[in-house]
């Protein structure tokens, strides 16, 4: 049964017309729009866009935060068989260019001023970007650039013609094609230009029934659409999953109204990044270091109970009767109020993907009794590829293939996925395309996994940073120095770590301790340190870390593959790695092999043995002055664990 | 206290009760407790007056308890004459239309005291305002007895006059409770949650929020600060005349009367001046702590602790907790 | 960018002012046009506050007059002159700081509010009715306010514990509330960063446009307001040293030297 996205709009439309399809807070209220005013409003836009002069098959971008009017937009494009193409809000102007000129857009629809302002800006090098429209007028008053209209034009003019031609929306929309592309994503490479990936109506709807199924997704569902809709999963969130299940989507009043929005919603369908529900925790925490001593001791005992209890009861194990009791008693006092206060007390699915989360934010939010789970996909797969079923949710895995989806492993444990969900290719860009579909189907990922004896796929690292051990016990074992780092760095004391082994015959590990974490931690135990570098050089914080370490030895040596990245010597560094100094990106990852050089003397030392080393550094300061850092540094010996098969 | 110990233990209720003395029951606590509270609820309401008045334009006004009299007086006399100005006999009507008079008579005042006093004080010295109230406490005082006489007199809006039990089933003998007192905090109440929803949720009470916060701000979006004054006054008066009504009705209409705003000085200090629930508050922890003090440690260190407790614990609030419970703590800007 | 600047309407005539023996003012007469953005700039001392508390009745002068559309006021308080369409910001924040930023903006429909407060509070103490209807169609022209000014995050919080930028969006919320022909802003970027200076300068743009309000602008710092204003008035000890466009000003000789020689 294969449709298109208008149609599965008139469908709605047609089942359940006076249902709410989606809010948007406007004036402190929510405005509702039902089905029936969706695809009266999308037929006005089709019209008016088909009058602009839209062909089918061309490109338009459409630039903006998640706005009911900018989906319907998208909906109206679609109708006429033309492709939008959603670009990020906050890029910045100079980065629009590229999509803008590769896919050859005349078109552009823009939430507002600011948007309009990024278009004109990089209009003359667009030449043939010569239509703007523009959803929110505020401050468009004194704009006169020919070619720029309001979408309240658009909408009045295409009103009149749906009118006068009762019949060309249907019969724009019947000769659409399951087939034919509906989106074009862009992704932005670490290297060179972004990359269209194109997507069918097909494919993007059969993934979003997947997920449907997969979760028993209904009609009565909520989703907050708070992050970029030029992201596929917002994408698919809020718009391939609405229009085929025919729940409610909201649009919060603004970013800085997210929380509150969120509150008010209270989602039963909800997808976030790790980072956000890490914020959303630290805020929960200094809220409680706020409370009262009563409150806090409270929270703190009941969440020793919810740990305990908690992913017992969320997987569906047996619990004993004073667990259960005590579990009771600390949802009425803690758990439920909390749940409420981060707006989650409704949630029934909840998604985090994108990067690695910690098992103890993990846990947290599922022993309160929020069904938290993970997922993994990718732009090019539209998003679901594997999900973590309820009773099911881990830390480290991302779940098991979800309908339709076969997975397997390469030679050098590269993740292929095939699914009906796989790209059509990258727009313009054949060779990029042979570089990730191969000839029988199979997509790669770029990621290096295992898959566990429950069947779960496990991300370890991205392919290209996977390395090989050489000589030593584990001869030729893999090494994925990511997943290593990720495992330490889930220690609250440890902030960055680096792990070095490819091409050697053992791991040695530099760790960054947290400085306000290390900090407390030795205020409480009464040790005076002057200063970062003092601290970091103390006896007992290399005890402190050498436990953290050997915890991960432990975990890693239960997994046959990655038990050769089972850390052998570490040593704790004098200073905070810095973007400034350029050992991590802006974006804060570390830059392995720019350490590997800086610090040659360290990892010298590392590796032939030493239990100290002296080492002097450059810090560049904000203001750019420097000075230099010296320190003797203790290098450590971490115990390892034999697998089965015995080694170490 | 004699009574013997002897192989009582503590857990046997009624040890006391030999002695007359109750004490040791858990009915006898109740009761003890809700006449505290009920008292406390009066002394709120004689707290608010001063709350209102100073939130509103930062007087202090000495001339609260006196407006207590003032109109506890009107009410008893109109009450009387009514009847006869307008020929009719039910107690009733005679009641209610003494309400309105004497409320319109608070009107009449307030007006008079922002007219003729208040507007020519504007950005004056506190002391200077306090000293104005001081005045107008007298000029009450004087102008109350030429006008109603200096006799005491009687309010009988009909609140009933005997105590009875409750919760019979529960305790041995159940809980003796003063009718009188329940209606009158009940009264009480409602007027405080009439006052809270007039502030929170009405123009005007956004007006008198915003003049208590800042006046300059107020004036120079347009809220006239005469006419809140009078608003205030006037809110100041209802609240006196209800409280004149309810302890007038239990202690009969005299001079004394006055005295009951100085009762309210050791609540507005718990509570802090600037804050409506602190004022409710404040009453009702005084009153509770007077009467359990005075029955569960007057024993120990001598009656009378009933008069003192209030001032005592308003001198240590003052010492450690200068603002009050819910007093904006004053803070300055660097 | 075109905009049509009307008629003189605010007109300040040899406005003469004393405290005590101190003089505050000497001899000042400058005029405002409709809808133009008007700047007072000058050292610290130089008059500027005196200026705007004289135009907002918080001062009555010893001599001169100022006319207002036609009429001329001398003795006037600072509520009679809101009810005649001025509203003002305050350089050291006068909000309500008890109040949440909703009841804060609503305050200044005080006078959009038909019946007085004290016959408000008599004839319908509880907002019942027809009251309720209006106090919602001035809760509907507030909420565009807060959506003006993008503080929709903060509607219920507190003033008080709204950063010190933020604050002054309520301020000036606050006073666009009240719908007024002039606004008065004293000193609007004072103790902001630079971030919050381009917001602000951005807002008083966009209320200038959007609404066509006519803006006197108060501030010690040239900077921003020669880019925001159409025409300058330059104090100094009291005095008016420069009046006109922000070039003009910028190359009066006297204005170089009352600034070389005070602050910068």
């Amino acid at each position: 049964m294969q449709t298109t996205f208008p149609r599965l709009l008139l469908e709605q439309a047609r089942l359940r017309p006076r249902d709410t399809a989606m809010r948007e807070k406007k004036y402190g209220i929510w405005q509702v729009t039902s089905w029936a005013d969706m695809a009266q409003l999308v037929e006005a836009l089709a019209c008016g866009l088909h009058q602009a002069g839209i062909v089918r098959g061309e490109h338009v971008v459409v630039v903006g935060a998640n706005r009911p009017r900018l989906y319907a937009t998208m909906l109206a494009l679609q109708s006429l068989g033309a492709v939008p193409v959603p670009l990020y809000q906050d890029a910045v102007a100079t980065e629009c260019i590229f999509p803008i000129n590769n896919a050859e857009v005349r078109f552009a629809i823009v939430e507002d001023q600011e948007q309009v302002d990024k278009m004109l800006e990089i209009r003359d090098r667009c030449p043939q970007l010569t239509h703007i429209y523009y959803d929110d007028p505020r401050g468009m008053r004194n704009y006169e650039e020919p070619g720029l209209h309001a979408l309240d034009e658009l909408v009045a003019s295409g009103g009149v013609f749906a009118t006068g031609h009762p019949g060309f929306f249907r019969e724009q929309i019947e000769l659409g094609e399951p087939e034919d592309v509906a989106s074009l994503f862009f992704t932005s490479g670490t290297t060179g230009n972004p990359k269209g990936v194109v997507h069918t109506h097909a494919n993007l709807i059969d993934r979003a029934r997947a997920g449907i199924a997969f979760d028993r997704l209904t009609a009565q569902e909520e989703v907050l659409a708070y992050l970029p809709p030029a992201w596929i999963g917002q994408s698919i969130f809020s718009y391939a999953q609405w229009l085929v299940a025919g729940y409610v989507v909201n649009c919060p009043e603004s970013s800085g109204t997210v929380t509150i929005d969120m509150n008010e919603v209270g989602p039963t369908y909800y997808f976030a990044p790790p980072r956000v529900f890490e914020g959303l925790l630290t805020n929960v925490m200094i809220r409680m270091e706020d409370a009262g001593a009563i409150k806090r001791a409270m929270f703190h005992y009941f969440m020793k109970v919810a740990r305990r209890v908690g992913p017992a009861k969320m997987s569906g194990r047996p619990v004993g009767l004073s667990d259960r009791l005590l579990y009771a008693l600390g949802n009425v006092l803690v758990y439920r109020p909390l749940r409420n206060s981060l707006g989650m007390s409704r949630i029934r699915v909840a998604y985090t993907a994108g990067e690695a989360i910690g098992p103890d934010l993990f846990t947290f939010y599922r022993s309160l009794g929020i069904n938290l789970k993970q997922l993994y996909g990718q732009t090019e797969t539209a998003v679901f590829v594997c999900l973590q079923p309820d009773d099911q949710a881990q830390a480290d895995t991302v779940g098991v293939p979800c309908d339709g989806v076969e997975i397997k492993l390469s030679e050098d444990g590269e993740v292929l996925v095939r699914s009906p969900g796989l790209l059509k290719g990258y727009y313009k860009d054949p060779k990029a395309t042979a570089e990730v579909l191969t000839e029988d189907g199979w997509y790669r990922t770029n990621d290096a996994g295992i898959i566990d004896a429950q069947g779960h796929l496990r991300i370890i690292d991205r392919v290209k940073d996977v390395g090989r051990l050489k000589g030593g016990p584990y001869d030729g074992a893999l090494f994925a120095p990511k997943y290593v780092e990720n495992k330490l760095k889930f220690f609250s004391y440890i902030k960055e770590a680096v792990a070095f082994g490819d091409q050697r015959e053992k791991v040695c590990v530099m760790i960054n301790i947290d400085f306000e974490a290390v900090g407390n931690w030795a205020e409480r135990r009464g040790m005076p340190y002057a200063g970062y570098t003092d601290l970091a050089q103390k006896p007992q914080v290399y005890e402190l870390i050498l436990e953290c370490v050997e915890k991960v030895n432990a975990d890693l040596s239960e997994d046959a593959m990655l038990a050769g990245s089972q850390i052998s010597r570490f040593l704790v560094l004098h200073k905070e790695l810095d973007a400034d100094d350029g050992e991590l990106t802006r974006t804060n990852k570390v830059r392995r092999g720019f350490i590997g050089d800086k610090y040659r003397v360290l990892v010298d030392a590392l590796y032939e043995g030493r239990s100290e080393q002296f080492i002097e550094t450059q810090v560049k300061f904000e203001d750019g002055r420097t000075t230099t850092v010296s320190a003797t540094l203790k290098i450590g010996d971490a115990r390892t664990f034999s697998t089965m098969k015995g080694a170490a | 206290m004699a009574e013997a110990p002897g192989k009582r233990t503590h857990w046997d209720f009624n040890w006391r009760s030999a002695n007359g003395f109750k004490g040791g029951t858990m009915a006898f606590f109740l009761e003890t407790l809700l006449g505290g509270l009920m008292a406390g609820m009066l002394y709120s309401l004689v707290a608010l007056g001063f709350v209102l008045i100073f939130k509103a334009s930062g007087v202090f006004n000495f001339a609260q308890g006196a407006m207590v009299l003032f109109a506890a007086l009107a009410m008893a006399r109109f009450a009387e004459w009514a009847p006869a100005w307008f020929g009719f006999e039910s107690k009733f009507l005679a009641n209610l239309i003494a309400f309105a008079l004497a409320a319109a008579l608070m009107f009449v005042l307030a007006w008079l005291i922002e007219r003729l006093v208040l507007r020519h004080l504007v950005n004056q010295e506190a002391a200077t305002l306090l000293m104005a109230t001081l005045g107008i406490t007298y000029f009450i005082d004087g102008l109350g007895q030429t006008i109603f006489g200096s006799d005491i007199y009687r309010i009988d809006v009909g609140m009933p006059k005997d105590p009875a039990f409750v919760l019979e089933s529960v305790f041995e003998g159940g809980v003796l409770v003063n009718l009188e007192d329940v209606y009158a905090a009940c009264l009480a109440a409602l007027l405080v949650a009439l006052l809270s929803l007039f502030f929170q949720k009405t123009v005007t009470g956004r007006a008198l929020r915003a003049v208590a916060d800042d006046h300059q701000a107020a004036q120079s979006i347009g809220i006239p600060l005469n006419g809140i004054w009078v608003v205030v006054w006037c809110v100041a008066g209802i609240v006196a005349l209800v409280a004149g009504i309810i302890w007038g009705s239990k202690l009969g209409v005299q001079f004394s009367l006055t005295t009951v705003a100085l009762r309210a000085l050791p609540v507005i200090i718990l509570g802090g001046l600037t804050s409506v629930p602190g004022a409710i508050i404040g009453g009702l922890i005084i009153g509770v702590g007077e009467k359990l003090s005075e029955v569960y440690l007057g024993p120990y260190i001598g009656g009378g602790i009933e008069i003192w407790f209030a001032y005592a614990l308003a001198l240590v609030f003052l010492l450690f907790r200068p603002q009050g419970l819910f007093g904006e703590k004053i803070i300055d800007r660097v | 960018m075109s905009k049509k600047i009307g008629d003189v309407i605010l007109d300040v005539q040899n406005i003469s002012l004393r405290f005590g023996g101190v003089k505050a003012l000497t001899d000042i007469s400058f005029n405002v046009r409709e809808r133009e953005i008007r700047s007072i700039i000058g050292p610290n001392g130089a008059g500027k506050s005196s200026m705007l508390n004289c135009i907002n009745g918080v001062y009555q002068p010893q001599e001169g007059s100022i006319v207002f559309r036609g009429q001329t006021f001398s003795q006037m308080n600072s509520r009679q002159v809101a009810e005649m369409g001025i509203a003002r910001t305050f350089q050291n924040l006068a909000l309500f700081k008890g109040m949440s930023v909703v009841d804060n903006i609503m305050t200044g429909r005080n006078l959009r509010i038909k019946s007085n407060l004290f016959m408000q509070a008599i004839r319908n103490p509880f907002g019942i009715g027809g009251a309720q209807r209006e106090e919602e169609q001035h809760r509907e022209f507030v909420e565009h306010i807060i959506d003006f000014l993008e503080i929709q995050a903060y509607r219920k919080t507190p003033v008080g514990q709204l950063s010190y930028g933020l604050q002054k969006r309520v301020d000036l919320g606050r006073a666009l509330a009240m719908e007024p022909k002039v606004l008065l802003l004293d000193e609007p970027m004072a103790g902001m960063n630079l971030e919050e200076k381009q917001d602000m300068s951005r807002f008083i743009l966009d209320v200038n446009d959007e609404f066509g309000t006519t803006v006197v602008l108060i501030e010690h710092d040239m900077g921003v307001v020669m880019d925001i204003s159409d025409r300058v008035v330059v104090l100094d000890y009291g005095r008016k040293i420069g009046d006109g466009t922000p070039e003009e000003v910028r190359s009066n000789d006297e204005v170089i030297r009352a600034y070389l020689g005070t602050t910068n």
